[in-house]
């Protein structure tokens, strides 16, 4: 590894496009669970197999969750709530395959997803209470707190992104760090560590992500 | 610490199509087969609710029907009872009538039974009085059983109406004098003097010989006759004792 390791190098180029590890990894990890829930939810039925019986154990896990969060209808959040959770979640994990580096311990992965939540909560404001309705909530509890409210949408979106960056950027390094320093076996309770990371910091994406949304949208209710 | 604006960008169009793939193949079709499993589960509690209802309806429509079966048995017993009890005396009443009907012609059968034997028996002691009599008679002389009846025999023509003497031996005919024995000449003579006397005309009788009469005689004309004999006295006794048995 040359130079910085914050520093993405091209694979290679799609005409003045750099593809980068990430993109390549997410693009494998799309590949998978798109072929994998294919693959899956292919034959449902309403007496449930094991596999289908853990993949609506999943899906109603997501939707108890939400519904504690934003509450009412959980369709319109579900999907994307669900996804964010599995993406950051199996890329979390990457850590574990040798030779893969986590998408999510690029900044540029992070960035992207906090930037999706970031513009879902306009949407779904927007939609639950149109758009003036919804830069009226910026203005709450009173218009002195606007400038506040305008920071905060900015700073919790990039608390979005540096949690999720730091956290798995760091556990990437120390695995990498011990790994160069102490041998084989030593870094695995550490790996253990980061699945453990892994998972948490997902969960937290994932819920930030829903109650951002879901203030958003239930300010318009 | 440098950002690659493209891998920004291609990160960004890769979330979103993982959203959509994942909604595609993961969310929507495990979220429709929960909703349709709801769906599926409310039908059946419906339908079991709806057959449960209806499972009740017909119970009570059972319960109903038990209680009218049971009503209409208990009438149709009533009645079967009532029919039975209207049977009983009807058959009672019946047979009553045909035992007092046997009993009343055992009755009439017994007493005709009675009737017969005691007429065979009053036939039987009429034989047996005309035997001890025949066996009595026989001990007397023979002139006996003749004149001490001639006398008897003229008094009875003497009291048969004055038609009817004259009728007798008027000539049409001999009279038939009927005797238990030949007559002898004497006999025969104080016999037609009698009757001359008794008469007032000569007659002519032709003697007809008939054991039967026992002693006696018995004169008979045209349409006339007198009877002086004990077979008629004993026939005349018994008429009179069946007449009085009878009545």
């Amino acid at each position: 590894m040359n130079g910085s390791p914050l520093v993405l190098e091209p694979v290679f180029f799609v005409g003045p496009v750099p593809i980068t590890d990430p993109v390549i990894v997410t693009w494998v990890l799309m590949a998978v669970l798109a072929l994998g829930c294919a693959i899956l939810t292919r034959r449902l039925k309403l007496r449930p197999s094991r596999t289908q019986a853990a993949l609506e154990l999943f899906v109603t896990a997501i939707d108890g969750q939400l519904r504690d969060i934003v509450g009412g209808d959980t369709a319109p959040y579900r999907a994307l709530i669900g996804t964010i959770l599995v993406y950051v979640l199996v890329a979390n994990w990457m850590s574990i395959v040798p030779g893969v580096e986590p998408p999510t311990a690029h900044i540029e992965t992070d960035a992207a997803l906090a930037l999706i939540v970031f513009g879902a909560t306009i949407w779904f404001g927007v939609r639950a209470r149109g758009a003036g309705g919804y830069l009226k909530t910026f203005a709450e509890p009173s218009w002195v707190m606007i400038p506040l409210n305008l920071v905060e949408q900015i700073t919790r979106t990039f608390s979005l992104i540096v949690r999720l960056f730091g956290n798995v950027m760091s556990g990437v390094f120390v695995v990498g760090i011990i790994l160069s320093l102490a041998g084989l076996l030593v870094p695995i309770p550490l790996m253990a560590l980061e699945l453990l990371t892994g998972a948490v910091q997902a969960y937290i994406f994932a819920v930030l992500a829903a109650v951002f949304i879901g203030a958003a949208a239930s300010e318009g209710g | 610490m440098q950002i690659d604006w493209w891998t920004l960008g291609l990160q960004t169009v890769n979330a979103l199509v993982l959203v959509w793939l994942l909604a595609r193949f993961l969310f929507r079709p495990v979220a429709n087969i929960l909703s349709e499993r709801r769906a599926e589960a409310e039908k059946t509690l419906d339908d079991a609710a709806a057959a449960r209802k209806a499972a009740e309806s017909e119970r009570e429509k059972a319960k109903a029907e038990a209680a009218k079966t049971a009503a209409g048995r208990s009438a149709v017993l009533d009645a079967a009872q009532k029919e039975a009890e209207k049977q009983k005396t009807s058959l009672l009443a019946a047979a009553r009538a045909d035992a007092d009907r046997l009993r009343d012609e055992a009755k009439a059968a017994i007493a005709g039974e009675r009737r017969a034997e005691e007429k065979k028996m009053s036939a039987r002691a009429g034989r047996l009085s005309v035997d001890i009599a025949k066996r009595l008679l026989e001990r007397l002389p023979d002139e006996a059983r003749i004149a001490g009846f001639i006398d008897g025999l003229a008094e009875g023509v003497a009291a048969l109406p004055e038609a009817a003497r004259a009728e007798l031996g008027d000539g049409s005919g001999p009279m038939t004098l009927a005797a238990p024995r030949a007559l002898q000449d004497a006999e025969r003579d104080a016999c037609k003097s009698a009757l001359r006397k008794a008469l007032g005309h000569d007659v002519d009788i032709k003697v007809a010989v008939d054991p039967d009469l026992i002693a006696g005689l018995e004169l008979t004309g045209r349409h006339a006759s007198v009877r002086n004999s004990f077979r008629a006295d004993l026939e005349h006794l018994q008429a009179e004792l069946t007449r009085h048995d009878d009545a």
